[in-house]
């Protein structure tokens, strides 16, 4: 299963990023792009590229035939999905072993019940991992009362039909329980033809944290440490930092425990990432997802612990299985990564695609750059407006933030908007700064706050 | 006798399978020249009023510099480099995606279309397959086929020529 002729299918950032360590590696390369990447940086990096089809992704990037026919055509015997796309999709897994060509990442079946969000919690329980604590369904006002009394308070009613916020109630006390299920219920009728309930703990404050992991496909799993990424916006993520200071050091351990406990039963092979959602409230944890590839956010684990996190992921794929103890992971320092997006903050974010006239990123120690853009190139509108990621590596998070402020104020960026000047005020925030933010901190509180101003 | 459009297709599949260099024939009026020379100058044009200019143009020889009973040019056997041939006024028949080119639906069948082929908009000219899904194209123009330039069971990438056609005028 040694792999010698890696086929890249991506672009953009992770596609450069991919190549750079495979060549590093002494692997072949070979790239599948579209039209619009025709010239761009990794097919000018990959020892060689081949056009799959037009612009647009589903009639190339998206298109499992045409990558998989490529990667044939070429030779290769390996294949790296990167991020988005077809990663996590089961059947490129499937198809690219029935090729004989080996997927790096996790085995088809895994990314199958990693994908489907009750399978995912059953292998969760099933390793003694916690899930948002909540019950069955519920039948009457009285028995809703006891199962709030073992959750703890505040709890939320969900309708059992439901979704879109629609039919969820909030009871921060056992005084408005009563009336909180019979509205519930009632709202649900209406709504759903359906008044069946079930209580979940309602978590107020709540951060998302996460665990590196990488396991070798025989329930051997090593973790690379946890990461923070509460800095979110419609459920992107926009600040990601590792890592976790918001937590107990006892309590942090438990959470790459529970990461490694999961990944183990699941005999998960490959990088994967484990999500928490971290109840600052309760100081508790409950798994939301796994994440079955390499994630966006990766850097900031590579540099705080010094290992290069796509060479692992290639090692394990390859069946090379862990080159690594636990012991050998050390992780030091703070790191801190902004991902530049070629939107405009002030019109809601727009989507800024445009030609780059300047981009001279700032190149000082501790500061990384991970990006496919060069002076002079043209940000095509077909896909995800992500143009790089900047992370800054430094002793301390205090340090970490003011290298990341020093390192956005000299980032010449010419020809688009990006999100660079947005993500400097964030960190420069009180809040930020003393690590005071949630989840729905940005929308909730920053960007409220914004528009009053 | 005249030569017929097919004829000159047999002669040019045969002439591009075979061992020949050079092939030059003469039927009554009608003359054909076929040369896999990039340097090679045609008869027709040595002996004929037109000036021996340029050499003609190798394997995808031009519509070649020929007399006026000359039914059509003497096309290439072998494929086009980047040449000096004049394609002004052809159609380029592009991949719509990557996959790989089949000049026939299967291995024992005769090709859709050769050089010198007529075609409508209907006419099937060739195949991409794509993990062994086949997609047959057509020509999508009424003209006659000048060149093909993609290679049986090659991988072709998107946006690459495979033929070109002249339109009819």
């Amino acid at each position: 299963m040694t792999v010698s002729r890696i086929f890249v299918a991506n672009r953009g950032e992770i596609a450069q990023r991919v190549l750079r360590t495979a060549r590093d590696m002494g692997l072949e390369t070979v790239i599948g792009v579209s039209q619009a990447d025709a010239e761009g940086l990794p097919a000018q990096m990959a020892d060689r590229a081949v056009v799959l089809g037009p612009a647009q992704a589903t009639q190339s990037y998206l298109n499992v035939d045409l990558v998989l026919h490529a990667a044939k055509a070429t030779g290769c015997d390996a294949l790296h999905p990167g991020y988005g796309f077809l990663s996590e999709k089961p059947e490129l897994a499937r198809r690219c072993a029935e090729e004989g060509i080996t997927f790096i990442g996790p085995r088809p079946e895994t990314i199958e019940d990693m994908g489907d969000k009750l399978s995912a919690i059953a292998v969760a329980r099933a390793a003694k991992v916690a899930t948002v604590p909540g019950t069955d369904m519920i039948d009457s006002a009285s028995k809703a009362k006891a199962a709030a009394e073992e959750l703890g308070y505040p709890v939320v009613m969900k309708a059992s039909a439901g979704g879109g916020g629609k039919g969820m109630f909030l009871a921060r006390s056992a005084d408005g329980l009563e009336s909180a299920f019979n509205r519930a219920t009632r709202e649900a009728q209406a709504a759903f033809g359906d008044g069946r309930l079930y209580m979940e703990r309602f978590v107020e404050a709540a951060r998302h944290v996460e665990v590196q992991v990488i396991g070798d496909g025989e329930g051997n799993v090593i973790h690379f440490g946890d990461r923070d990424c509460s800095v979110q916006r419609r459920y992107q993520k926009l600040i990601e930092e590792a890592p976790v200071t918001a937590m107990s050091p006892a309590l942090q351990q438990k959470l790459r425990e529970a990461a490694v406990r999961l990944c183990a039963h699941a005999k998960y092979r490959g990088a994967g990432t484990v999500e928490f959602l971290y109840d600052v409230a309760r100081e508790d944890f409950y798994f939301i997802e796994v994440n079955s590839r390499i994630q966006v956010e990766h850097p900031v684990t590579e540099e705080i612990s010094g290992h290069d996190l796509i060479h692992h992921q290639i090692l394990a794929a390859s069946g090379q299985g862990l080159v690594l103890s636990q012991d050998e992971i050390t992780l030091s320092g703070h790191a801190l990564e902004v991902r530049i997006n070629a939107e405009d903050p002030a019109r809601d974010f727009a989507p800024a695609p445009g030609r780059l006239t300047a981009w001279a990123p700032p190149l000082q120690d501790g500061v990384r750059l991970d990006s496919h853009m060069r002076d002079g190139d043209l940000v095509p509108p077909f896909y995800d407006s992500m143009v790089g990621k900047l992370i800054t590596r430094a002793r301390t998070r205090d340090d970490a933030i003011e290298a990341m402020l020093r390192a956005i104020r000299d980032f010449r960026v010419e020809g688009i908007t990006t999100t660079l000047p947005f993500a400097a005020r964030i960190i420069d925030h009180p809040d930020f700064r003393e690590n005071r933010i949630t989840t729905r901190w940005l929308e909730d509180q920053f960007l409220a706050a914004q528009d009053v101003a | 006798m005249t030569l017929k459009q097919t004829d000159i297709e047999a002669l040019v599949e045969l002439f591009g399978d075979s061992s020949w260099k050079e092939m030059h024939l003469r039927m009554g009026e009608d003359e054909l020249f076929l040369t896999k020379d990039a340097n090679a100058t045609s008869p027709m044009a040595r002996g004929n009023a037109q000036p021996a200019t340029a050499p003609a143009p190798a394997q995808a020889p031009t519509p070649a510099p020929a007399p006026a009973q000359a039914p059509t040019p003497a096309p290439a056997a072998a494929p086009a480099p980047a040449d000096s041939t004049d394609r002004s006024g052809w159609i380029e028949v592009k991949a719509p995606n990557l996959g790989t080119f089949y000049r026939a639906p299967s291995p024992e069948a005769d090709p859709y279309v050769t050089v010198g082929a007529t075609v409508t908009e209907e006419t099937e000219i060739c195949l991409i397959e794509v993990m062994k899904l086949f997609t047959t194209m057509r020509a999508g123009l009424k003209g006659t086929v000048r060149e093909i330039v993609a290679q049986d069971g090659d991988m072709v990438e998107f946006g690459a020529t495979l033929m070109w056609i002249e339109p009819e005028a």
